[in-house]
């Protein structure tokens, strides 16, 4: 799985923080070792929780999942109490055996959380068996940014990406598992399980999207110059919302919605390794997380989405499909190549 | 203390001739290696400009090439399917291949349809060594590709260039995943028309660059950015195209001065700078360059370096050759200091040694006196003093003497007083005790000299002395002493007698010269005189008794009648 948890531009920035931070409580015995993203445990706020239970925090941040499981794996998850990663990466540390179970009833503010933050079972990829491996933080959603001077009513499919009345006024994304998932959502199928047989038909669907948009953007700046210069009805927002504050930042009037067939979403959790020393600090700091000042300040400070509240503007809130493995990355990145190099049907079927 | 001086003067010299060489020597070092950093700045600086309008002129024809093709296809010809538009593509295919045959840096050119997605009609590419034409299902549509969807609104003869990226445009052959820069341009005609299309071409850009590059030295390092920055070309391929990856690499954190570039309030830079990312000292240039001729929104920022080390290399060379100018310089200026300082410093030995001299044995030795300087004033002002002082040493002399003969002599008959007749009679007593030789003393006073004073004035007495001391002086031999006491005492000291016989001789022949009378004035006198004589050692051993004998044999003398003489041997018999 391979989504971008926090855009190109949010990521410079937050890079610029310090990489590690060491604070100096009164009785320094204990020692809680997060490993996380930036902008998930801000200097500021870790002080607060070392003061708070009197202990030392050291953070250490990594900028991307390859990152993140290069300094897990190290000494068997033995270097970290703490670690935030999506649910697709949560799985393969279940299944690398480098996360222990915990128990939701010992971090009392899940309680606050929503509903289907709380229904643990429901998410795809951090339980198994009964055993729950990872406590949700926060997410984002990849719904459909739209110029409201040209929809006269917000559309609510994705299939609007295909309506030829915007031809060449439509931006999707360029990637291929994500194009291959939405497209299957739209068909009706499950968006990560495409069988043999099914590629042709979510192939056609594809080239048919080329043939609608005007072109595929990589970065949030990009599809704010094209959606600009080119008189964009439509895009896909493969950045959330994050997309959309840039674009209303450039001064575009644009609404924001989340299709009925689903949105895809990128879910990030806290874990705790196995080689934690101090589980207990751990699901205190984990607690402290989602304390609502502190999940606020999240979505305040970087513009993404806490688990203990509901958006503004949302409509098909319930139609966030979270990210999970697909069947074969290899084979969708290879089939969009030629995709989005202009292949027709015929030269697909060809290898 | 002539040597200090030497020496403290050679040394300021000295010190003051190695300050200036090594001064001289430090500032020419400095200038000379602005100099030749400055040039080194400007050539590379120079070059990159060049190798910037290669870049344009290369990019210009290509753009040319575009407008050329555009013109060379007919959209009339190409509207529908049929055998003509068949034929007119043939003929293009053949055209484009001749392109790329000339042209080694250009991938691939294309006819695009607007029709069809932006369907391919009429594509070349190079494979490899040979030249591919892709036909039938190969051919794709690329009407969501900005070199085509903005390309298409363009006016005839205007051309597109694109971001240089990396293709991936899958199934291009060489062209594929290679950094390439597209130039797209409509074909003329009426933009409504079903054959409207546009050319296409790819650009290899390291293989452009490799051409480009061929003429300038190998130690140059090429570099080349796009308008934000991002690194395209770079001698760490690792660098380049970090935007491909996710990453952002950009020419600016290394090279901190472009950010005047990047804004655009400079269009070009150089510097040398040590960055923290090179291991060298580089020097570099860079230059802000458009790339399309009309609209000017595609630049580019292209550099070049060099190590630094090459240069201070140079530098270094030049700075070892003004060290060893330096050392020779100041071993001169020491040398040339020595003998300054000797040649200042030896009239002014000469002059001491000469006061020295002059001080110790009142000698002249030859002084430098016509030299014109202050060394000639001050020998000149030396020997005037010198002359003075030896003539007041001389005037001193002689009224040193003058008062040495007053206090010894007699001033009216200059005859010696009783005081040096006592230092002689004590010498010649002394002497005689050694020689065991007699002395003999005659004590002589004048008869009746107070009637001749009282009868012709006292003016008269003294000629009279004067004459008596005349006459006894004649009477003596020259090594005998005579001298006067006194009024009318005179003694005479005979200072070697052969024998005592002899003092009688000489006492019988004193007294006949008295008896002859003196001319005086003009006028006779009889002056008469009576003698007492003591003899050493029989008449005593020392100066006082001697005289004292002598006295009392004048005293005994006159007691016999005046004129005649006694011996004090005789009259102490008598006695």
């Amino acid at each position: 799985m391979l989504p971008l948890p926090i855009s190109g531009l949010l990521r410079r920035l937050l890079c610029l923080l310090p990489c590690c931070l060491a604070s100096q409580p009164l009785l320094a015995e204990e020692t809680l070792r997060i490993l996380t993203w930036p902008g998930y445990a801000d200097s500021d706020l870790v002080q607060e929780f070392a003061e708070r239970y009197g202990v030392k925090v050291d953070v250490s941040l990594v900028s991307n999942d390859d990152n993140l499981r290069e300094q897990l794996s190290r000494n068997q998850g033995g270097n970290y109490d703490v670690f935030a990663a999506n649910t697709a990466e949560i799985q393969h540390y279940i299944e690398a055996q480098l996360v222990q179970p915990l128990q939701a009833g010992d971090i009392p503010n899940t309680r606050r959380q929503l509903w289907r933050f709380r229904n643990l079972q429901s998410i795809p990829g951090i339980t198994q068996g009964a055993a729950t491996y990872a406590i949700p933080y926060t997410y984002a959603e990849m719904g459909l940014i739209y110029d409201r001077q040209q929809f006269s009513s917000p559309p609510d499919s994705l299939a609007s990406l295909w309506d030829p009345r915007y031809q060449g006024r439509v931006l999707a994304y360029d990637g291929s598992s994500h194009n291959y998932s939405i497209t299957r959502l739209l068909l009706g199928g499950a968006p990560f399980q495409i069988a043999d047989q099914d590629f042709a038909a979510v192939n056609a669907k594809l080239i048919e999207l080329r043939r609608n948009v005007l072109t595929f953007y990589n970065l949030p700046e990009e599809s704010v110059s094209l959606f600009r210069n080119h008189k964009i009805a439509l895009l896909y927002a493969n950045y959330g919302r994050q997309q959309l504050k840039l674009l209303q930042d450039a001064g575009a009037d644009v609404g924001y919605v989340i299709p009925k067939e689903g949105a895809l979403a990128w879910l990030d959790c806290w874990a705790i390794s196995r080689g934690a020393k101090n589980p207990h600090l751990a699901q205190q700091w984990i607690n402290f997380t989602l304390e609502p000042r502190i999940s606020r300040e999240l979505t305040r400070r970087q513009g993404l989405a806490n688990t203990l509240e509901a958006p503004a503007q949302s409509s098909n809130q319930d139609q966030i499909v979270w990210l999970e493995p697909v069947e074969d990355a290899a084979r969708r990145a290879h089939l969009w190549a030629r995709i989005r190099s202009g292949d027709s049907l015929p030269a697909l079927d060809t290898p | 203390m002539t040597f200090s001086i030497r020496f403290k003067l050679a040394s300021l010299l000295a010190v003051f001739g190695i300050l200036i060489s090594g001064l001289t020597g430090y500032y020419a070092y400095n200038s000379s290696r602005s100099m030749l950093l400055q040039a080194a700045e400007r050539d590379l600086l120079t070059a990159t400009q060049v190798l910037g309008r290669s870049l344009q002129a290369s990019l210009a024809g290509a753009s040319q090439d575009v407008r050329l093709l555009a013109s060379l296809a007919p959209s009339r010809q190409l509207d529908a399917p049929s055998p003509a538009s068949q034929e007119a593509e043939d003929g293009l295919a053949a055209t484009f291949t001749s392109l790329l045959k000339i042209h080694p840096e250009y991938l691939q050119i294309r006819l695009i349809g607007r029709t069809e997605h932006g369907r391919e009609r009429v594509r070349v590419e190079r494979d490899g060594q040979q030249l591919l034409r892709v036909r039938g299902r190969q051919l794709q549509e690329k009407a969501h590709f900005p070199y085509v969807f903005e390309a298409l609104s363009l006016q005839p003869s205007q051309v597109r260039l694109s971001p240089i990226v990396i293709n991936h445009e899958h199934g291009t052959h060489s062209a594929q995943d290679k950094p390439s820069l597209i130039i797209s341009g409509p074909t003329i005609g009426p933009a409504s028309s079903a054959g409207h299309a546009l050319i296409v071409l790819n650009i290899d850009l390291n293989r452009l660059f490799q051409q480009l590059k061929a003429d300038l030295p190998a130690h140059y390092q090429v570099y080349l950015s796009n308008e934000a920055g991002d690194i395209l070309i770079h001698p760490d391929a690792s660098l380049t195209f970090g935007f491909d990856r996710g990453q952002r690499i950009l020419l600016q954190s290394y090279f901190d001065s472009l950010a005047s570039l990047l804004d655009g309030s400079r269009s070009s830079l150089v510097s040398t700078h040590h960055n923290p990312h090179a291991e060298r000292e580089l020097i570099s240039a860079f230059v802000r360059l458009p790339l399309d001729d009309d609209a000017g929104k595609r630049q580019v920022i292209l550099g070049l370096s060099q190590p630094a080390e090459l240069i201070t290399r140079d530098i270094g060379l030049l700075g070892w050759a003004i060290a060893k100018l330096v050392a020779i310089l100041s071993l001169l200026s020491l040398l040339l200091s020595a003998l300054a300082a000797r040649a200042l410093t030896r009239p002014l030995q000469e002059m001491m040694q000469a006061i020295q001299r002059f001080s110790k044995e009142r000698s002249f030795s030859p002084l430098p006196l016509q030299r014109r300087d202050e060394l000639g004033e001050l020998a000149r002002s030396f020997q005037a003093m010198q002359e003075e002082i030896v003539e007041h040493l001389n005037q001193l002399n002689q009224s040193r003497n003058a008062l040495d003969h007053l206090a010894q002599h007699d001033p009216l008959t200059g005859l010696p007083n009783r005081r040096m007749f006592f230092e002689r009679l004590q010498q010649a007593i002394s002497s005689a005790k050694r020689t065991q030789q007699p002395l003999a003393l005659l004590f002589i006073d004048l008869d009746y000299f107070k009637e001749i004073n009282d009868r012709h004035g006292h003016a008269r007495g003294d000629e009279v002395l004067k004459a008596v001391a005349r006459l006894l002086r004649s009477a003596t031999r020259e090594v005998d002493t005579v001298a006067r006491l006194g009024g009318d005492e005179f003694v005479i000291l005979f200072n070697v007698l052969e024998e005592s016989q002899d003092i009688q001789r000489i006492v019988c022949k004193l007294h006949e010269r008295f008896q002859t009378s003196l001319r005086i004035d003009g006028q006779e006198l009889n002056i008469r005189a009576s003698i007492g004589v003591s003899c050493y050692p029989q008449d005593g051993d020392s100066a006082e008794r001697l005289i004292q004998h002598a006295d009392r044999a004048m005293y005994a003398a006159k007691r016999d009648g005046r004129n005649t003489f006694a011996f004090h041997a005789d009259s102490a018999q008598g006695e």
